[in-house]
């Protein structure tokens, strides 16, 4: 099948109805890059040209082809480290706040959701040891949960690739991990140990009632899939869980202030980051 | 101190599984607490018979993250009942109120299209135009025929000129006699000559 013919109108169209979904936004230098990978999604599905697939976007998809559409958009790889100013922005910013409303020797929870094969939790569970000096005054309880049960499994047994532990620092992969046969690394069962997994559906209530004082909410990358509705009501179980004051991180691309009025926005020097009010006027 | 493994899941005490009875949270819903306003509006979410309820504390709601929760309730709700409620809204002088009915009428294809006909037949030319925005959401093998019929009959310029821009998204060659009348109509209109060229286009790549 012939390479899909994408005019300027055809660009221009396609990036609005991208942003109206994902509030990702492409700009004119970036459209060698769309028109490849659009071009690429269009043969995929089987569609003769980019109307066709326009169309099936537009009024018929039931969400499949969205979903492999901002795969190939995004950047959806997880690695240890991912995006890690936000990381330096929980010791630096958030939980220096979040201390200060603690008696010492409370709990503080911090919930990874969807957690995937186990990258990002873990990677809180190593910065927190290696760069939180209050660490020793709290007890943390990092909370781990994805939809997919062999996400979870594979995150329980903690086998990573050295592509997925690439940006750890050299110390860090020495300290806490297992070299294995296949150019793989395990996560040492001590901090395996420290994270709790489990399955949960964010836009389920039956799954979600449960999750209370929370005070911090990674939850990156996964909004961008959902629809309107399911992305409110993701949102509104967020800050049902989040204890008043708590912070939710994003992925660089989302934002909460297109989906929601209920959190504030804070400005920390390593990030932006929403914040749940620590009280609401009755 | 340090990282500990999470051995329960942390309840918040006394507010796990509150009495969803319909009573309490209907009561809840035009309480004086904004909280608790917006907590009883998403626990009707899974509540068909608060529908009705839920649709007529959205226009005297005045708390926005409260009549965003009742608008997620009742775009997961549905329903003739919510779509009935709603459509009145559409004439409102409230803008808040009536973006918010536009908004859940577009998450509700299967309960609103029965009503399209009815909507594009109101006097009111504004309320015409939110039926195009609202149709523009939905995937409905009648859309090229509402906007062919609105292109051939409706009286008012924006309403054909809503119909015709979001032809330019649609178009396909079925759509060129219809749009080439409304150019006739309004011949005196340079945007509608311009929408229609827009159209065309769009109809012949098709």
């Amino acid at each position: 099948m012939p390479e899909p013919c994408i005019s300027d109108v055809d660009f221009t169209m396609f990036r609005e109805l991208f942003y109206r979904k994902t509030g990702i936004w492409f700009e004119d230098g970036k459209r060698y890059f769309v028109d490849r990978r659009l071009s690429e999604r269009i043969l995929a599905s089987g569609k003769g040209s980019f109307r066709q697939y326009y169309q099936k976007l537009r009024w018929s998809d039931n969400g499949a082809e969205w979903q492999a559409l901002i795969n190939a958009l995004t950047v959806n790889e997880t690695y240890f480290f991912r995006e890690v100013h936000q990381f330096e922005c929980l010791v630096n910013s958030m939980l220096e706040e979040i201390a200060q409303h603690k008696t010492p020797g409370g709990v503080i929870r911090i919930w990874s959701i969807p957690s995937s094969s186990g990258e990002e939790p873990y990677s809180l569970a190593i910065y927190l040891l290696e760069k939180w000096r209050k660490l020793s005054e709290f007890d943390v309880e990092i909370l781990a949960s994805d939809i997919d049960t062999e996400a979870l499994e594979r995150a329980r047994a903690g086998v990573y690739s050295a592509r997925s532990v690439q940006y750890l620092p050299k110390e860090y992969l020495l300290k806490y991990f297992t070299p294995l046969p296949g150019d793989q690394y395990q996560l040492n069962e001590e901090i395996r140990g420290t994270v709790a997994f489990s399955r949960i559906n964010l836009v389920d209530p039956q799954d979600t009632g449960m999750f209370q004082n929370i005070d911090v909410v990674f939850c990156r990358n996964l909004l961008i899939y959902f629809d309107d509705i399911s992305r409110r009501r993701a949102a509104e179980t967020l800050y049902d869980a989040l204890a008043p004051g708590g912070f939710i991180c994003l992925g660089h691309s989302e934002s909460m202030s297109r989906i929601s009025s209920l959190f504030t926005l804070r400005r920390f020097p390593e990030a932006i980051v929403y914040q749940k009010p620590i009280r609401r006027a009755p | 101190m340090a990282l500990r493994k999470a051995t329960t899941i942390p309840l918040q005490s006394g507010a796990a599984d509150e009495s969803s009875a319909l009573e309490s949270l209907v009561r809840q819903l035009s309480g004086p607490d904004v909280e608790e306003r917006r907590h009883a509006a998403r626990n009707l979410a899974n509540r068909p018979d608060a529908a009705a309820v839920l649709v007529s504390r959205l226009a005297q709601e005045t708390e926005p993250d409260v009549r965003e929760a009742i608008a997620t309730s009742l775009s997961a709700i549905g329903g003739r009942e919510a779509v009935e409620g709603l459509i009145p809204y559409l004439s409102s002088d409230d803008a808040a109120l009536r973006n918010t009915a536009i908004e859940i009428l577009q998450h509700l294809p299967a309960d609103v299209a029965s009503h399209v006909d009815g909507l594009l037949a109101n006097p009111d030319p504004d309320l015409r135009i939110f039926a195009v925005n609202i149709i523009e959401a939905l995937s409905h093998p009648r859309l090229e025929t509402w906007l062919s019929d609105i292109l051939r009959n409706d009286p008012h310029v924006n309403v054909v000129g809503a119909a015709l821009n979001l032809l330019s998204e649609i178009a396909t060659a079925a759509v060129l006699p219809a749009v080439e009348q409304a150019r006739q109509r309004f011949a005196g209109e340079p945007y509608i000559d311009f929408a229609c060229r827009a159209v065309e286009k769009r109809a012949r790549e098709s």
